[in-house]
């Protein structure tokens, strides 16, 4: 890794990771309350 | 190395790393479509592709995650190198699971004759304004697009054509990929099914993949300190591993790897020509500093590859002052004999 790359790494992945983390927790206590169940769309 | 093409460039290990790869996505998947099948019978056809659609998307999720692990993990302990060797044939088979999981994404809205929904969905959702509704496949989408370009762009014709600081800053998407990926999966599955294990795993895995970075990150703290003016100190000859490398860094951020022979000392810039592989943590292997990521290989006195290959990389002087080895952080051009040799060692 060039000095380059690894001052554009050591930017990138922590700023991502507090994204993704902000993002999951949000997602994680927003999540809906459970419905019945019924044929639902692919997950993913 | 270099010289001629050929698609891939296979040999024995590569053939094992493969089938091993192979055979464990097979278990995976197999397993996975096994028991989800017991658990909770597939009552029709759109059923069967969702437990298929959750089967790859799982599966390909796990190779990501642990894709972006190897780096962190071979800078930790060596032993993990023998994983990082044949790494993009790991990343291009991640990118066919989930070629095979949004192609079944696609069937289940064809076998149900919706696809007006599923393009409704991704191109007049009102839900893109929302954090929770989001369209997912919109994620998905994004993070399948930068898998394929990386996929698409992992053969060395590319590396070539691009250049190795282009390629290897481009395939650094990668990270971009998974941190939308695990948007998908928060926003995706783990919202529709309230089991506590699917956020354990989603955020385990990043919590995994968060630490090792963190750890490794930390690992190089000793080796940015190092740096002072002028010639840098590296230590004492047999503090040098034989047949292995100091890495040292000079003011300006660049790494150098000092490597001992028995009793040859040489310094040559810590990023191979190749794919910008740290060359101070491979070792030297008959007579040539040899890469730990694809074997390239560099004569230590020189930093030429031996003939016919024709990389060079940048050398640097040395010196024994004191009873220590120091080095002088000014780049020497690639190719120029600047290794020396000691008396003694020890």
């Amino acid at each position: 890794m060039t000095r380059g790359h690894r001052r554009f790494h050591r930017l990138l992945w922590p700023a991502l990771a507090l994204v993704v983390a902000l993002g999951f927790t949000m997602a994680l206590v927003l999540r809906p309350p459970t419905e019945p169940p019924e044929q639902s769309e692919p997950g993913k | 190395m270099s010289v001629g093409f050929q698609a891939v460039q296979w040999n024995r290990k590569k053939r094992v790393y493969d089938a091993i790869l192979i055979a464990a996505v097979a278990l995976f998947i197999g397993a996975f479509m096994t028991i989800g099948a017991l658990r909770n019978p597939p009552a029709d056809m759109p059923a069967w592709i969702n437990l298929r659609i959750k089967a790859f998307g799982t599966c390909a999720f796990v190779m990501l995650t642990i894709i972006l692990m190897i780096g962190p993990l071979a800078r930790l302990d060596r032993r993990f190198l023998a994983l990082l060797y044949n790494r993009r044939h790991f990343g291009v088979l991640t990118f066919l699971v989930a070629l095979v999981h949004a192609w079944s994404v696609a069937d289940w809205f064809l076998v149900q004759g919706a696809v007006g929904d599923l393009i409704a969905e991704m191109t007049g959702s009102p839900n893109y304004g929302k954090f929770i509704g989001f369209p997912i496949k919109a994620l998905g989408i994004t993070g399948f697009t930068i898998m394929f370009l990386l996929a698409a762009t992992s053969h060395d014709f590319w590396l070539a054509f691009l250049g190795p600081r282009v390629w290897k800053a481009l395939h650094m998407a990668l990270y971009l990929a998974y941190g939308v990926l695990v948007m998908h999966v928060a926003l995706g599955v783990m919202q529709e099914d309230r089991r506590a294990f699917i956020p354990l795993l989603l955020g385990g895995s990043f919590l995994a993949v968060t630490l090792l970075h963190l750890a490794a990150a930390w690992r190089e703290r000793d080796v940015a300190h190092a740096a002072t003016a002028n010639w840098i100190v590296v230590g004492a000859p047999e503090s040098i591993p034989d047949q292995a490398a100091r890495i040292v860094a000079a003011p300006n951020g660049e790494r150098i790897a000092v490597f001992r022979d028995g009793t040859q000392i040489g310094a040559l810039t810590n990023v191979c020509a190749h794919q910008n592989g740290p060359i101070g943590e491979g070792r030297i292997i008959n007579g040539c500093v040899t890469c730990p990521w694809h074997g390239y290989e560099y004569r230590l006195e020189d930093g030429c590859a031996p003939p016919p290959f024709t990389e060079k990389l940048a050398t640097y002087r040395v010196r024994l002052r004191d009873g220590v080895i120091e080095v002088d952080p000014r780049a020497l051009p690639p190719g120029t004999k600047a290794a020396m040799r000691l008396p003694s060692v020890g």
